[in-house]
């Protein structure tokens, strides 16, 4: 399709969203131009940073209304030739459209290439953003609040009522839903659209047995049904955060933690198939780069809505459009052969170019590194926080130990480990290797920190003495008679 | 105004920094001019910020003040390729007695991936950019459209390369000085975005370029100054195959300049690619629309032509060193109106013309140069 934005009264055209013609002050409205003619092709030799793989074709296509654009492919056409895009043929299949100015008509048209959400007037609809921390929207934290906006408007052209939809999510463990919510930008869309923002934390959740998996689900996530709108992100701990990791915040904290523990490549896609009516659509406007999934990641100028039934073929070929490396290991993105699955909008091979991957070691405090073994949100959280206010002061490299997927290998070779969280604590007792410190995960914030600032500060193997702990319960007070 | 002075670099592949770019070339402007640096009352400077030169350099008039220990207004005028022009025009405006105007480049210093992407910067970011589109496939679907509508051919574009690399060859300052290019070798180029070849785009380069404008009577006189500015895309324009913002700026040059396109006598054209040349032979006036092939199969643009084009080289075999190149075109002009161009020297000039384009016929200027008998 083919879009501008034409003056009723003066029929000037523009391909900008504009309100109202700066000529004569006459409504606008969309021209959507459908059926469209190859008019020129040039064939490309030469790579650039987005667009590495060559040679490629570039269409001109034109529309009955005379309006042009340009259009990468990978396929030959010849001037004359009809461009019709192919609509999918088969259930996994994930669209991939590109958004040129108008979110809205990118996700009627991936979902279109879909044959459609399958969605009847009287539905029952949750969404299901990602807003795991309290970040503005230009970071690139949680799903874009423009994003939720078009998605309402698709929804409701449906003859969605507004009655019948829900917005839920639940902020990493330790962090306030609302918060996010509000600084995120989405409570103020469900707000203008008169839709109700619930906190999953708060539950009712329901017992739901899946491949021999127990999980502790949002009840409303059963009787509902789903669409799944993760914000696109790469993730130090599992590639990216994308369909499937955004679903695991439809459980109550513990089976969250569980999940972790257990190893959530393998619980996850248990979890994906425990909920029954999940559609995915992918806010890949601006995702996410480097060190995702928070905000010491960069944002992404992506420009990409995907959509899928199929959570794990949409993050598998969201991975291969942006060239991550896989860890051969990885069973959550490796849970599908992209090569097996349907693409329809774009072309992969079009769309490919590197972004930055994260690095699995890397902390914001460049003397800081991290092993992690999948640890759980609740850890990660506590993490972060705690080396963000570490920021700027020096001192001796320590490995900061989390998460219960440890292993000899991880471990070998590396000194000054600080092990944080009880779940690798307890992992770490099981493969009887010493640490310099330990951290638990259930004394206050400030004890954590005093902790962790010494591990960073001594030279040598420091301990952790009855006098820091004194000082950090001292400072704890401190703190609190101050507030 | 008057042009009193002008200098430029070569332009070449050396790894001078910006600055030192700018001051050789102001530094033999200056000369040219018998002006001392104190004489200067403003200067306008135009460069594109190239982020992938290393030099993140940004607040670039503080920048050309450190250089020439000038604190007088310093404005810069940026329209990518057609920054020089835009610049020329800008100062041409100033109510001073002395302005100088500089342009420079630091654009050969990375790989090609990242200059081509550099480049792509002044293409439409969601349209464009994302599609794939750099400059080469931008301008070859112009190109493709050209020849479909007018029966152009790839061999017309190759005449356009051969004619600038002849002209190069006797232009000190070009890349390709002394550089024989035959016409086989421009067939056969590799293609880059079909039908375009290597040899139908213009040389990323270094370089810089400066020319002084004064209220004072001197030889050369801009009786001729437009800025048109037209959509990004070229997709945009009912017709692609001609930009009107080269049109209207030629037109409002003439008419400012009381003359026809009959009248000039050579000619800088912003032949990024061979085929913007052809269109622009059209737009500027010097023939009808689709005969602009005819000049070039006829011979007519060559050096020893009824009118010379590029007879610098053109950025094609000279080279484009972006916002300094609009400023190398005034260079060439006035050193051919005063006969210092030596063995590409055309003869009897009254009236030289410059074009220089911003995009893909997106910012476009006409300058308009008269020789001022003594």
């Amino acid at each position: 399709m083919i879009i501008r934005w034409v003056c009723g009264k003066c029929n000037k055209k523009w391909i900008y969203p504009i309100e109202k013609c700066v000529y004569c002050k006459g409504d606008i409205t969309k021209q959507k131009g459908t059926k469209i003619k190859v008019v020129g092709v040039t064939k490309v030799f030469i790579p650039s940073p987005m667009h590495p793989i060559i040679p490629y074709n570039i269409l001109l296509l034109q529309d009955e209304f005379g309006n042009r654009i340009p259009r990468k492919t990978m396929k030959d056409y010849k001037i004359g030739d009809n461009f019709i895009l192919q609509k999918a043929k088969t259930k996994d299949a994930v669209a991939v459209v590109k958004v040129k100015y108008d979110i809205y008509e990118a996700i009627k048209e991936a979902t279109g290439l879909l044959n459609g959400i399958e969605l009847n007037a009287d539905d029952k609809i949750l969404i299901k953003p990602s807003i795991i921390a309290a970040a503005y929207p230009y970071q690139a934290v949680n799903t874009n609040p423009d994003f939720l906006n078009a998605l309402l408007s698709v929804l409701f052209e449906l003859g969605i009522k507004k009655e019948n939809v829900i917005v839920a999510e639940q902020a990493l463990i330790g962090s306030d839903a609302t918060d996010a919510a509000s600084k995120s930008g989405i409570l103020e869309v469900c707000k203008k659209n008169g839709i109700e923002f619930v906190d999953i934390s708060k539950g009712p959740f329901e017992e739901v047995e899946s491949d021999g998996y127990k999980f502790r689900i949002f009840k409303e996530a059963m009787n509902r049904k789903v669409i799944n709108s993760p914000i696109m992100k790469t993730n130090f701990q599992l590639v990216i955060s994308g369909a499937q990791e955004n679903l695991s915040r439809l459980v109550d904290e513990k089976t969250q933690r569980e999940m972790y523990f257990d190893n959530i490549e393998k619980t996850l896609p248990k979890l994906a198939k425990a909920i029954p009516d999940v559609f995915t659509i992918a806010d890949a406007t601006n995702g996410m780069q480097a060190q995702g999934p928070l905000a010491l990641g960069e944002p992404a100028f992506l420009n990409l809505i995907l959509a899928s039934r199929n959570a794990t073929a949409l993050d598998s070929v969201f991975c291969e459009i942006s060239m991550l490396e896989i860890p051969p290991n990885n069973t959550l993105i490796k849970g599908i052969d992209v090569k097996d699955v349907e693409v329809v909008g774009n072309e992969l091979d079009a769309l490919k170019y590197p972004i930055k991957s994260a690095n699995p070691h890397d902390s914001a405090h460049p003397d800081i590194k991290i092993i992690d073994g999948k640890a759980c949100p609740a850890c990660l959280n506590i993490m972060h926080n705690l080396i963000s206010k570490l920021i700027g002061l020096r001192g001796t490299e320590i490995n900061l130990v989390i998460g219960s997927m440890l292993t000899e290998d991880m471990l070998k070779g590396r000194e000054r480990l600080v092990v944080l969280g009880d779940c690798a604590i307890k992992k770490m007792d099981e493969l009887n290797i010493k640490s310099v410190a330990r951290i638990n995960e259930n004394i206050d914030e400030i004890e954590q920190l005093v902790l962790l600032k010494k591990m960073l500060t001594t030279e040598g193997q420091p301990k952790i003495t009855a006098v820091d702990k004194v000082k950090s319960k001292m400072k704890k007070l401190l703190s609190k008679v101050i507030s | 105004m008057y042009i009193k002075g002008v200098g430029m670099t070569k332009f070449g592949a050396q790894t001078s920094t910006s600055q030192e770019l700018v001051y050789e070339a102001v530094l033999e402007a200056l000369e040219d001019a018998d002006f001392k640096i104190g004489d200067i009352d403003a200067v306008v400077t135009s460069s594109i910020d190239t982020e992938s030169n290393g030099e993140r350099q940004r607040l670039f008039s503080s920048v050309v003040s450190s250089i020439l220990k000038k604190k007088v207004p310093i404005v810069t005028a940026t329209a990518v390729c057609g920054g020089g022009g835009a610049a020329l025009w800008t100062a041409n405006k100033l109510d001073y007695d002395n302005v100088l105007v500089v342009g420079v480049e630091k654009l050969l210093s990375n790989n090609s991936m990242n200059i081509t992407d550099e480049i792509m910067m002044a293409a439409e970011r969601i349209y464009e950019q994302t599609e794939g589109l750099n400059f080469p496939a931008q301008n070859a679907l112009v190109a493709q459209q050209y020849m479909l509508k007018y029966g152009a051919t790839t061999d017309d574009f190759a005449l356009v390369a051969y004619k600038n690399h002849k002209n190069a060859f006797f232009n000190p300052k070009a890349r390709f000085y002394k550089k024989e290019v035959t016409l086989k070798q421009i067939k056969k180029s590799p293609v880059v975005a079909s039908p375009l070849r290597l040899f139908d785009c213009s040389l990323s380069v270094n370089g810089a370029a400066a020319a002084i404008l004064t209220k004072d009577k001197s030889d050369v006189e801009i009786i001729g100054s437009s800025l048109f500015v037209d959509r990004l895309s070229t997709f945009e324009s009912e017709d692609m195959t001609s930009w009107q913002a080269t049109t209207l700026a030629a037109n409002e040059a003439y008419n400012q300049a009381g003359i026809t396109p009959n009248d000039v006598d050579v000619v800088e054209i912003h032949d990024a690619f061979t085929s913007v040349e052809l269109i622009s032979y059209e737009d500027l006036g010097f023939c009808k629309k689709g005969e602009g092939k005819e000049l070039i199969r006829k011979g007519i643009t060559n050096l020893d032509g009824k009118l010379p084009v590029n007879t610098s080289g053109g950025l094609k075999a000279k080279g484009h060193p972006i916002s300094a190149t609009g400023i190398s075109q005034i260079y060439e002009l006035v050193k051919q109106i005063r006969g210092e161009s030596g063995e590409r020297q055309v003869s009897n000039i009254k009236y030289a013309l410059a074009q220089n384009i911003g995009g893909a016929g997106s910012s476009v200027s006409v300058h308009i140069l008269k020789r001022v008998s003594s």
